[in-house]
């Protein structure tokens, strides 16, 4: 059996949507941030795939930039959750309910 | 070249004298102050005045006074381009001559703060002015803005009653008002394909290319409803009323005397001309809205019983005689608007100026609680009774050729005579309630109490401050109502020309085919 | 002098001393009479200069304003016509000046009242001057402002108050009709100069409109008092007396009629039909009113509206002639009269109601014999001046219509009959309050003019003895009367019919009234009768019902909409319906990131959904 496009993006699909699940249902700040990396990830698995499928390099570079993104993001992101909670003792979001109207 | 920069000075004058008095003037009773208040207000008035003498009305095509400056903005079009014509030269001349008597009003009163309010009444004067001497429909919008911010805040900090609500009534509405104009204007600029944002060009395009009849009839709207928002159109006129009942002397003279002809200026200059096929289809909702003004606000200003509520509501009842004229699109009409707008800005500048001398005699705005002016300032009296004499249209005065000729101009055609029945109802409706106000100030006898107060308090008739910004205004309306040609020449050429393109075709009946005109005088 | 320097001479002197007076500031109460009266001497000698020097009409014109190929014209016409008004209206004029002279002698606003009498004659020179219908309407507005300026002198009153207004607001509705009137005539002629007009209508028949008609006495229902518009012209009395002369008896009112008589020629025959009837009936409405009324001055002021409204059936009748010739003589007699009642009224310190006066013949000989020459050729007694004018109205009524004839004739019997009870009440018998008895005869200032104006209520009537051949109109209409079948026999009878009505006038009110009673014999023996006299048809209250149960409430329901409504529910109604949606879009805003994600990607969801076409 050869793995084909097809078995690339229902891998990307379902990790993508464990990490949109996870976002959406976990309350850990680094989890959902976590989850939000596993989006990343699928998303770049999935380049990767066409990238090699259609046969042209678009879908790989655009993968370096994001990863180069989401390293950056991953800084400035644990950076802000750590200031949260120093300031707050808890990195719960149900608790961080600041932007409630 | 002098001239044009004589009338860029009237709008810079102002302007400089505001900040001077916002930045660095403490005490505006000090001589220094006071003669530099004086200048700002006289200068203006005196170059319109020689502007005028020097205005020639044989430059039909162009603008007199022609000055072009470049703005930086040139690639949009846009350049600080001034100039006068027959439209706008009586307008120009009106706004200096309110700016001159509520300046030098407000010089010599007592509101606390008086160099802000000094100084925020010049920025608005100088906005004014330049209103009406701008060619460029950005400058245009630009100096009307520029006039309209200092009113909110005059209001807020020097109101009356309620003036946090009714400062904020009144900006959201006119800001809509200002905004659906502006959005009408930048439409008819890119549809027209002109080359530059200014009247010339625009009319110049236009007349190259006129624009699909779909589109005129949707810019003319947005230019109707924006323009009507902004004069008190109704049943839009409700900030009208409140916010001149809530605004100090001088920012209500200014705003309804001549801030608030932008829009009649608006329409008569650029809507009406520039989309007759647009204006030909929205005529009867200029009609019938008219009426509404005429009628319906004119029963509601009957039942007024605060003196500058009923002031505020009359101003709102006469536009609707400036709208059926416009409805009429002939130049007849439009001449009877031009006149009408100035002596109505004259005239409601007056009453409200002198409702502010009443107040300082009784105390209160309340009618009921009036009476027997006359015998605490007789000449207040006097004059107060004429104000309301030339507002309800008596002959001798501005007012009464505006709605005389507005009047004529809807009997030319059968179709719009309904229109002058129920409208000429309004001189009753007016008579009824101007009377009545005089009759509750001014006749009767005055209370003890109030008499005592005025000499406590040593109020006696008018000071010549007062004497002098009424006296103004007062001579201004009788030598346009004795000598109504000092502005309908020159009017009447621009308007021919402007309305010569268009009326032709709106005006399919001609009346009659005889002419009875005597070139001649024969004796 | 040229003929135009005088004219405009005559037209401005009076504005002129009304400018003069105000500006003599703290020095008016002095200088003002003199000033006055130099101007009325002033106009009566120009006036005197213009019409001995005139041609048979002039006409001058002047563009005032003009847009597109509309163009407006000032001018001035003066034909025989204006001339005889002009003559009537300077010698009335100085009369009642003088008097007022002594009559305002301790009035403490002089300045005020002379300064708007001046002013009055300035806009009445202007309507007699104006050569087109849009002057005079300007010149109209005008005496009505002095009118109300005048009824108000006395501003303290509550009765003067309302007065004032009342008289500028019911002229106002006479005014919608005639400026509308104007509007429709310049557009149905091209023109409203009254002398193109007339060649126009001459032309073209067919231009002239029962429309445009009805329109354009609008205006003179107003100003002439004419029913339904006749509630002011009582009321006005609360100005001072000369006022009341002078205006509201003698020319302003009288303005109605001189308009009547300047565009005739546009009048189509239903139009005069109109002003016959309701002429009449005004005459004889009128007559009825004033035997209800107690008031000095409010008996006069019904005695002018029914004579008022003998011009206007005459007018209507088609005899515009007599109906100047009547304008004329009234004038004069009338002005008479009120000065008579003015120097009564100034004699018993301001007492107005008859019943209050009494036995003064004895006490003011020259006031009492004045008035009765007054009364007299009110009455039109043979030989006084309105028997000639009242004779021929009675003539070609008779020629016209027998009804309107009896009619008339019956108002003449009416006539006699209020004025004898006056004459009987106030001037003989005995004195009836401490007033009365008190009075004493009028200073020489306040008895020459009354002898100067009884002068001309005995001759002026003569109207071929009048100078500079003033009134030919009145001639041809005169003529025309003499030369209708049967003249003689209608004459005989007319003459037996007048007198007989003056005669019976007079004597049944002194068999009715007796000399000098203190109260109202007619309210005791027919209290019914008298009120409904005194009621005038309920014209008024239902007026004052109007107002009050119509207009006020229409108007305060009206206010209420524009604030509760409009301004409240609309327009804070659409800021309260954004704050709503604000509270409910809140909602929204629970707190937590993971709700805010999810409805992200529903979002990017239905935009997907979007962008494949699916909706």
């Amino acid at each position: 059996m050869t793995i084909g496009i097809n078995e690339f993006i229902i891998v990307s699909s379902l990790l993508f949507l464990i990490g949109f699940l996870g976002v959406i249902l976990r309350r850990n700040t680094i989890i959902i941030f976590m989850s939000i990396e596993l989006m990343l990830n699928a998303v770049n698995l999935a380049l990767v795939a066409f990238s090699r499928y259609n046969n042209t390099m678009d879908g790989s570079i655009f993968v370096f930039f994001i990863m180069t993104v989401a390293a950056a993001e991953v800084a400035v992101g644990l950076a802000i959750i750590v200031m949260i909670y120093r300031q707050r003792q808890t990195i719960l979001v149900n608790e961080l309910n600041q932007l409630k109207g | 070249m002098m001239y044009s920069h004589l009338l860029f000075s009237t709008i810079w004058i102002p302007f400089i004298c505001g900040l001077i008095f916002l930045v660095s003037v403490k005490d505006v009773k000090t001589l220094g102050a006071r003669l530099l208040g004086l200048c700002g207000g006289v200068l203006p008035f005196v170059f319109a005045w020689i502007l005028y003498f020097k205005y020639d009305a044989s430059l039909l095509e162009a603008y007199n006074f022609e000055l072009i400056l470049p703005t930086g903005l040139e690639s949009l079009g846009i350049f600080l381009h001034l100039g006068l014509n027959g439209i706008s030269l009586p307008l120009f001349i009106l706004s200096a001559t309110v700016g001159l008597s509520a300046i030098v009003y407000a010089l010599f009163s007592n509101a606390e703060r008086l160099n802000l309010y000094v100084g925020l009444l010049f920025i608005m004067f100088s906005g004014l002015m330049g209103t009406f001497a701008s060619v460029d429909l950005f400058f245009f919008y630009f100096f009307h803005e520029f006039a309209l911010i200092p009113t909110f805040i005059m209001i807020m900090i020097w109101g009356g009653v309620a003036r946090h609500a009714v400062a904020l009534e009144m900006t959201i509405y006119l800001t809509l008002g200002a905004l659906l104009s502006l959005i009408g204007l930048i439409a008819l600029y890119q549809q027209s394909g002109a080359e530059a944002f200014n009247m010339i060009a625009l009319k110049d395009a236009l007349l190259e290319q006129p624009i699909s009849e779909v589109l005129q009839n949707n810019i003319f709207a947005l230019l109707f409803f924006g323009f009507g928002i902004l004069v008190s159109l109704f049943p839009f006129h409700t900030w009208a009323p409140k916010g001149y009942g809530a605004a100090p002397t001088g920012a209500a003279m200014l705003h309804a005397g001549v801030l608030k002809k932008f829009g009649l200026y608006g329409l008569l200059q650029i809507a009406i001309p520039f989309l007759p096929a647009g204006s030909e289809a929205w005529g009867f909702w200029l009609l019938l809205l008219g009426l509404g003004n005429i009628l319906v606000i004119g029963l509601v200003t009957l039942a007024q019983k605060d003196l500058k509520q009923m002031i505020g509501y009359s101003s709102v009842m006469h536009m609707g005689y400036a709208f059926i004229g416009l409805g009429t699109f002939s130049i007849l009409g439009a001449g009877g608007v031009l006149l009408l707008l100035v002596a109505h800005g004259l005239s409601v500048a007056l009453l409200f100026l002198l409702s502010t001398c009443i107040y300082k005699r009784f105390s209160t705005f309340n009618m009921d609680e009036m009476g027997g002016l006359g015998q605490i300032a007789p000449n207040l009296s006097a004059f107060f009774a004429l104000a309301i004499l030339a507002s309800i249209g008596l002959p001798g005065f501005a007012n009464f050729w505006g709605e005389f000729i507005i009047f004529t101009a809807l009997g030319e055609s059968e179709s719009t005579r309904w229109v002058l029945y129920l409208a000429a109802l309004g001189i009753i409706i007016s008579a009824v309630y101007g009377l009545r106000a005089v009759g509750n100030i001014v006749f009767g006898v005055a209370k003890e109490s109030v008499i005592q107060a005025n000499t406590a308090s040593k109020v006696g008739d008018m000071n010549p401050i007062e004497k002098f910004s009424a006296t103004v205004l007062l001579g201004s309306l009788l030598l346009i109502g004795v000598y109504p040609k000092i502005f309908s020449d020159y009017s009447n050429k621009t308007l021919q020309n402007i309305y010569s393109d268009t009326s032709l075709l709106l005006n399919d009946e001609y009346v009659g085919d005889f002419k009875l005109e005597r070139d001649t005088e024969y004796e | 002098m040229d003929i135009l320097t005088n004219l405009l001479s005559l037209l401005f002197l009076p504005l002129g001393t009304s400018i003069l007076i105000i500006a003599l500031g703290k020095h008016r109460k002095k200088y003002a009479p003199i000033v006055a009266f130099m101007s009325a001497i002033g106009a009566l000698s120009l006036s005197y200069i213009l019409l001995k020097n005139l041609p048979e009409s002039v006409h001058y014109s002047w563009e005032w304003l003009a847009f597109g190929d509309s163009k407006f014209y000032i001018g001035i016409l003066l034909d025989n016509i204006g001339a005889t008004m002009l003559a009537m209206v300077s010698i009335v004029a100085l009369c009642i000046v003088t008097f007022s002279i002594g009559y305002m002698s301790d009035d403490a606003a002089k300045g005020r009242f002379f300064a708007g009498v001046a002013f009055f004659m300035f806009s009445m020179t202007g309507i007699i001057l104006a050569d087109n219908l849009i002057m005079i309407f300007l010149f109209w507005e005008l005496v009505g402002f002095s009118s109300y300026l005048l009824i108000g002198h006395y501003f303290q009153k509550e009765e003067a108050k309302s007065a004032s207004q009342k008289a500028f607001i019911v002229n106002r509705i006479g005014d919608f009709g005639f400026l509308i009137g104007i509007i429709l005539t310049y557009w149905q002629f091209g023109t409203t100069n009254i002398e193109l007009l007339s060649i126009q209508s001459g032309i073209d028949p067919s231009l002239m409109s029962t429309f445009i008609g009805f329109l354009l006495i609008c205006g003179f229902i107003g100003k002439s008092a004419q029913f339904p518009l006749h509630v002011w012209l009582p009321d006005a009395m609360a100005g001072p007396t000369p006022v009341s002369a002078l205006i509201h008896a003698a020319t302003m009112v009288a303005a109605g009629i001189y308009l009547l008589i300047r565009i005739d020629f546009i009048l189509t025959s239903q139009v005069l039909l109109f002003i016959a009837y309701s002429g009449t009936f005004v005459a004889l409405f009128a007559g009825f009113c004033a035997f209800a009324q107690d008031d000095i001055k409010r008996i006069l002021a019904y005695s002018t509206l029914s004579q008022l409204g003998y011009m206007a059936a005459i007018f209507g009748m088609g005899y515009s002639g007599i109906a100047l010739f009547h304008l004329i003589t009234h004038a004069f007699f009338k002005a008479l009269l009120f000065l008579g009642a003015g120097a009564v009224i100034h004699a018993c310190h301001h007492e107005q109601s008859i019943f209050k006066m009494g036995g003064l013949f004895k006490k003011m000989p020259i006031t009492s014999i004045t008035f009765i020459i007054g009364t007299l050729a009110l009455c039109g007694v043979y030989g006084f001046s309105g028997f000639y004018s009242k004779d021929s109205i009675l003539i070609a009524a008779n020629d016209y219509n027998s009804t309107l004839f009896y009619f008339l004739v019956f108002g003449a019997f009416m006539t006699a009959g209020y004025m004898g009870r006056l004459i009987w009440i106030v001037f003989f018998g005995k004195a009836n309050s401490e007033a009365a008895s008190s009075a004493h005869e009028v200073s020489a200032v306040m008895t020459v003019p009354l002898i100067l104006l009884s002068g001309f209520a005995i001759f002026v009537g003569l109207n071929a003895y009048w100078p500079f051949g003033l009134g030919a109109s009145i001639v041809s209409d005169l003529d025309h009367l003499h030369h209708l079948s049967g003249y003689k026999e209608i004459h005989k009878w007319v003459l037996i019919l007048g007198s007989a009505a003056w005669i019976v006038g007079l004597g049944v009110s002194l068999i009715f009234y007796g000399k000098g009673s203190s109260e109202d014999r007619l309210q005791l023996k027919f209290p019914k009768v008298f009120a409904f006299l005194k009621g005038r048809l309920w014209v008024d209250e239902l007026y004052q019902y109007y107002v009050n149960h119509i207009q006020k409430p229409v108007a305060e329901f009206l206010s209420f909409v524009d604030e509760v409504i409009l301004r409240g529910i609309i327009v804070r109604g659409g800021a309260g319906l954004v704050g709503v949606l604000g509270v409910g879009f809140r909602l929204l805003q629970v707190g937590k990131i993971n709700n805010y994600v999810l409805w992200f990607f529903v979002g990017l969801l239905l935009f997907w959904l979007y962008g494949i076409d699916l909706f």
